[in-house]
């Protein structure tokens, strides 16, 4: 298929920015979706990862009844569109997430895995299970994976109990040293994707020249290894690493460069003053990088924890963090489970755009597999147990949906992730503290 | 036999993990303990130790992971860290608890005096400098400054990297890490920098839309805007090429996409370098289906390539009902409640250029371009300095032949390609992506035995003093001294730290560290609830920072003593935050400084609405947070951190109770009391200013109870109370500052064995009645600074 100036309408950023600033026109690419028939049918294509901090009103959250979804929850009323590719999955925890804190829920929402008490350089985590996705699934594409947030503001003296900031702000760890950067500009995501234009043979000399720097960095890192400690001589290995991803990356572009087309997009300009805004502007982008096959894995944290973000917006000037120690208080309880209904109703507005975009025989939604929910179970008392978490998507026919699933006893949240490994083609045997896989997913 | 604690609960401060046994055991403990004598004359550490200290501290109860049995206090030296650790807790009179025995004031004093003694000679005898990372990224702010200084190119390094984490309080300790995105980002950003210092054309036009603050009031006159004008905004922009470009101005529409504001014409100006390029009217629209009356607001004009800056305004008309005359303030922002009375600007865009003309003649050519060859003969040699004298520069050091030969054959390879300007380009992206450049390396030399103290090089040294001092690469000169061993002679070290901190970039201290240190960081993100806080705009936010840099700047630049930052008779206000204040007779958008008299509300940080406001929540204030702040930031012994699993207290009691009412509940139930006995007192005597830090008397009409403490026992009444009990010991907060210093200056964090250097540097410090400068000269001489630890 073609993406034509009509499946990518000339305003798809511009209604979040606000501004409709005649830019000129971005000569973006957006490669051919030439890949699609290289993958085998039955294959999850794609693995997205949404953080919400903070927890939830559990009893607003989990749907009635188990089996069969026949009946949403107050707060995801808004997924109803969505239902028949949707999984809720109740009582998972995440145990090496204890003692309770902020910190380790956000680090060990995808990792599973203990985070060291650290304020210094010598965090350790676990590689998060979107890493080891995109170490099979996203060696194909120019990006193996992509990491998104919303809080443009470093903040300083808020990371919680002793962690570094890291475990806080970061989703995706490539190792358990590497915390990604993420990123939660959507100008700077757009050139990210797309680049900053031109023929192709301008964009062919630019990454050429991209190439070459970068073996000259090669060198000159390399040169920094003499007489080096083992821990320092590791460092710069990472360095190197770096820089080999980067040149594959380089490469991938270059071979779609050859063959792309030219959409009518403009890059965003700027960021949305409205939270709703910038963050459809970010699910937009995770769209178009899905489409145009960039990437085939992402991750997107829709808030920090400890946040003190307020949702006017919604009618809630609370700042959120205090609103979750709640303390019992029916009225904080009622604010913070619209905070929750609010963010899953974003969540269902990247769904039915996924759902809306066709796709080989179906739809972006039919062959990804989506996971969200958060770290933390009752953020009133800091809690990793019964936490709110769904799965959505078809999963290549792999997922079917309207089910929740319900367990009796606490059950990892890492037999989800490896659940998720496998429908994506990595087999593994174990993931952190799993003790299997969730069969009810398996079987379809 | 005991003397049994008052009533109140204790205080008590206890790590974490054993909070709970620890209450318990206190109680058990002191009951088995003899009952508190007045302390006579000089006592032995041990007779001091074993008498208030064991009941809690001992093998079987181990309080907070202490047991002070296993010690000796006759020999420091063996366990230094626990010794820092009781020293540190002695010092602040935290520990005995307020309330349980404790020695007198003498026998404080010299029990502190003499564990500081054998601790500092234990010290000297083996120094341990601790080790700072050998690899060390640039932080955004660094390279952003780097750049600037390299080849005089301001970049918004926001848009071009990530940002960075901050551990420590601050964002350049964990920087040992090199991620695929960041890379990338940095080889995409030295392409772009390596197109605006060089000024190739562009394949089209770029742009950028620069957007004001939506919560910006606009029926004023801003700072640094013309007189007579009012609202808009001054961007200071970087035009790539000589050409033509074209400026848009948006105005700020409401929901209805109609213009706010709009009910009869305004004039508004284009401005180039405080030069009117144009003057717009705006109207009503009229008609059907009429046009937007900003579609117009559109110009192309011929501009230099270079930094401009680019204004917008409106002209203020005489008749509009004037702002200043009405109390209280009200923000115009908000549509719906306080919506704005004339029309505002939304965003100034700038696209180009146009008919691009050449590269011009901008500051960052000039710089970069140390020769021009006439002819293509002399092309080869001019390359060679330009290239050799960007990466002594980058580098930080004299550039060996092997460093040389990359960036050369960079130069060499576009050149033929494309020519002379291009190959410049294309070395200068090379340094730039190049580790030499984006990492400080510091390496152990070669054939140490581990675990050496070393001094490090003289290069090391200024790289380490210019980016403690001006968050960027050291100047020609600093290098220079560096190269010619001056650096380490004290008399010329001093000189270099002197005329550093002299030096315009020196601001970085405020912008970058103080702005960690203080939080001022997080006022960008603070939004306090609209309802409660009308007047709460952009406006109020910028001023709130500006009082608080300009104050810190003036303590820097006029090298006065580091305590005025907790007492000062003058602070720095504008119309707009003397009317938050309640100062009056203060006119117009310009910051002035102010005298204040003795019963003045302000004064000293703890007065500035800037802290009080990151230090509350969006609805209201936040003792808990306040007195923990002080506690961490001026007087340096935070409270652990919070219990896992236990969620802050604050909010988990119901309504109707104020605050302090609401935490004393918390406080009865003793999991919760050891610490917020520590933290709450001392955000209690600041309950006088609201969350945005305006001053009251009264809270729902309940008047403010502002009585509070210290973890020393002390007790107070209000701010002025506070600030008292902080001035009676000055060393604690000379101390604490210094530390904050010192953490920025080496990107590590402070550990005990960096103690005796602070020490000794707030004692140097103390007989020149803790001028700035004499911290920072301390620091720039202290063992952890000079020096390095072997693997």
């Amino acid at each position: 298929m073609i993406i034509t100036k009509k499946a990518l309408p000339r305003r798809t950023f511009l209604r979040g920015v606000g501004a409709t600033v005649a830019l000129p026109l971005l000569d973006a690419m957006v490669p051919a979706m030439t890949a699609q028939s290289a993958t085998p049918a039955n294959a999850v294509r794609r693995l997205g990862f949404v953080y919400m901090p903070m927890g939830s009103d559990i009893k607003n959250w989990t749907p009635p009844g188990e089996g069969n979804l026949n009946e949403l929850s107050p707060t995801l009323s808004s997924l109803a569109g969505v239902r028949d590719q949707l999984t809720v999955i109740t009582n998972l925890e995440l145990k090496n997430s204890y003692p309770g804190t902020h910190a380790t829920s956000n680090a060990g929402f995808l990792s599973a895995a203990k985070a060291k008490w650290t304020e210094s350089t010598d965090y350790h985590l676990g590689t998060t299970v979107d890493q080891i996705a995109a170490k099979q699934i996203g060696q194909e594409t120019q990006l193996p994976s992509l990491e998104l947030a919303m809080d443009l503001l470093s903040t300083v003296g808020q990371c919680d109990n002793g962690y570094a900031c890291v475990y806080q702000n970061n989703l995706s760890w490539s190792s358990p040293t590497t915390p990604l950067p993420y990123e939660a500009h959507p100008r700077i995501v757009f050139e990210r994707l797309f680049g900053e234009g031109g023929s192709t043979s301008d964009r062919r000399a630019a990454l050429r020249q991209r190439a070459s720097l970068l073996d000259w960095v090669k060198e000159d890192i390399s040169r920094l290894q003499n007489d080096l400690g083992a821990d320092d001589r590791g460092k710069v290995s990472q360095y190197l690493d770096s820089v080999r991803e980067v040149e594959r990356r380089i490469q991938k572009a270059e071979a779609q460069t050859a063959d792309n087309i030219l959409p009518d997009l403009d890059r965003p300009v700027g960021v949305p003053a409205a939270y709703a805004d910038h963050a459809r502007l970010m699910f937009d982008l995770q769209v178009l990088a899905w489409q145009g096959d960039v990437t085939r894995v992402i991750t997107f944290q829709l808030a920090r924890e400890t946040s003190n973000r307020t949702y006017p917006e919604i009618g809630i000037p609370d700042p959120h963090h205090p609103l979750t120690h709640h303390g019992g208080n029916e009225e904080k309880i009622a604010k913070m489970a619209r905070i929750n209904a609010f963010h899953v109703s974003l969540f269902a507005y990247f769904l039915e755009k996924l759902r809306a975009t066709p796709e080989g025989g179906g739809t972006l939604l039919d062959h990804s597999l989506l996971l969200y929910g958060s770290g933390m179970g009752n953020p009133n008392v800091h809690d990793h147990v019964n936490l709110p978490i769904l799965v959505a998507g078809g999963g290549a026919g792999k997922h079917r949906g309207g089910r929740h699933i319900r367990y009796a006893q606490p059950t990892p949240l890492a037999n989800l992730h490896l659940t998720l490994l496998e429908k994506a083609g990595v087999r593994l045997d174990a993931f952190a503290d799993s003790q299997g896989k969730i069969d009810e997913l398996l079987s379809i | 036999m005991f003397a049994r604690p008052s009533a109140r609960v204790r205080p008590v401060r206890l790590a974490a993990s054993t909070l709970l046994l620890a209450v318990i055991f206190t109680a058990g403990a002191s009951a088995q303990q003899p009952a508190a004598a007045p302390l006579q004359g000089a006592s032995s550490e041990r007779a001091i130790v074993d008498q208030y200290c064991l009941g809690c501290h001992n093998t079987t109860a181990k309080i907070a992971g202490l047991a002070l049995d296993t010690v000796s206090p006759e020999n420091v030296g063996r366990d230094t860290d626990v010794w820092e650790k009781v020293l540190r807790r002695l010092r602040a009179r935290q520990m005995p608890p307020a309330g349980m025995p404790r020695p007198g004031e003498r026998a404080y004093g010299e029990v502190v005096a003499s564990l500081e003694k054998s601790l500092d000679r234990a010290a000297a005898a083996h120094p341990n400098p601790g080790r700072t990372d050998t690899f060390r990224r640039l932080t955004r702010t660094e390279y952003r400054n780097a750049v600037r200084d390299l080849i005089a190119v301001e970049i918004d390094a926001a848009s071009l990297l990530p940002s960075d984490e901050s551990s420590h309080g601050f964002d350049n300790v964990t920087v040992g890490d090199l991620s695929p995105t960041l890379l990338d980002r940095y080889v995409s950003a030295a392409e772009k920098i390596g197109r605006l210092a060089v000024g190739r054309p562009s394949r089209s036009p770029d742009g950028q839309t620069i957007r004001l603050p939506p919560d910006l009031t606009q029926e004023e006159h801003i700072d640094g805007l013309p007189i007579g004008t009012r609202g808009g905004a001054l961007v200071p922009y970087t035009f790539p090429l000589d050409g033509e470009y074209e400026f848009t101005i948006r105005l700020t529409r409401d929901r209805n996409e109609d213009i706010e504001g709009l009910r009869e014409p305004h004039e508004l100006e284009l401005l180039l370098d405080e030069r009117r390029m144009e003057l717009f009217t705006v109207a009503p629209p009229e008609g059907e289906s009429p046009p937007a009356a900003d579609q117009h607001l559109k110009i192309r004009l011929p501009v230099k390539a270079g930094s401009h800056k680019v204004a917008a305004a409106f002209l203020k008309k005489p008749s509009a009902l004037l702002e200043t005359e009405r109390q209280p303030y009200q923000a115009h922002f908000n549509y719906y409640r306080h919506p704005r009375i004339q029309p505002a600007i939304y965003s100034i865009s700038i696209v180009g250029p146009y008919d691009a003309a050449g590269p011009g003649e901008t500051a960052s050519r000039q710089r970069l371009f140390v020769c021009r060859p006439t002819r293509e003969s002399e092309e080869e040699g001019c390359a060679q300095r330009i290239i050799e004298t960007l990466m002594r520069r980058a580098y930080r050091r004299p550039v060996t032949a092997r460093d040389f030969a990359g960036p050369l054959a960079f130069y060499r390879e576009a050149r033929a390609e494309e020519g002379f300007e291009a190959g410049i380009e294309m070395a200068l992206r090379a340094v730039l992506v190049s580790p030499e450049f984006l990492f400080r390396v510091e390496r152990d030399p070669a054939g140490l035995t581990p675990k050496t103290a070393y001094r490090i090089s003289g290069l090391e040294l200024a790289s380490r003093l210019s980016f403690f001092l001006w968050s960027s690469v050291p100047d020609d000169e600093l290098l220079d001294a560096a190269m010619r061993g001056d650096l380490s002679k004290p008399a010329l070290l001093e000189r270099q730290v002197k005329r550093m901190l002299a030096d315009e970039r020196s601001r970085a201290l405020v912008t970058n560290f103080a702005s960690q240190w203080l939080y001022l960081r997080n006022l960008d993100s603070m939004t306090p609830d609209m309802r409660l806080f009308p007047d709460f705009d952009d406006n109020l936010r910028q001023a709130l920072r500006q009082e608080t840099e300009l104050f810190f700047e003036t303590i820097l630049r006029e090298d006065r003593s580091v305590l005025d930052l907790l007492n000062a008779d003058y602070t720095f206000v504008n119309e707009r935050l003397a009317k938050h204040y309640g100062i009056p007779n203060i006119y117009g958008s310009r910051f002035r400084r102010i005298s204040l008299d003795e019963g003045s509300k302000r004064g000293g940080l703890l007065r500035h609405g800037s802290i009080l406001t990151v230090t509350s929540y969006a609805t209201r204030t936040s003792p808990v947070i306040r007195g923990k702040w002080v506690l961490e930031n001026f007087l340096g012994t935070p409270p652990p951190p919070p219990l896992p699993n236990v969620p802050s207290l604050e909010n988990t009691v119901g309504e109707g109770l104020s605050v302090r009412e609401r935490l004393a509940e918390h406080r009865a139930n003793p999991v919760c009391a050891g610490c917020h006995q520590l933290m709450d007192p001392a955000g209690f005597s600041l309950e006088n200013y609201d969350a945005v830090g305006r001053w009251r008397t009264a809270e729902a009409g309940k008047p403010i109870d502002a009585t509070g403490g210290l973890p020393d026992g002390s007790e107070f009444d209000g701010v002025a109370g506070l600030q008292q009990a902080l001035l009676r010991r000055p060393e604690l907060f000379a101390g604490t500052f210094t530390e904050k210093l010192l953490t920025y200056a080496l990107g590590r964090g402070v550990e005990p064995y960096d103690a005796p250097a602070v020490r000794e540097i707030v004692r140097k410090a103390q007989a020149e009645n803790f001028r700035f400068s004499s911290l920072v000269q301390g620091i720039a001489n202290s063992t952890p600074f000079q020096m390095r630890r072997s693997r």
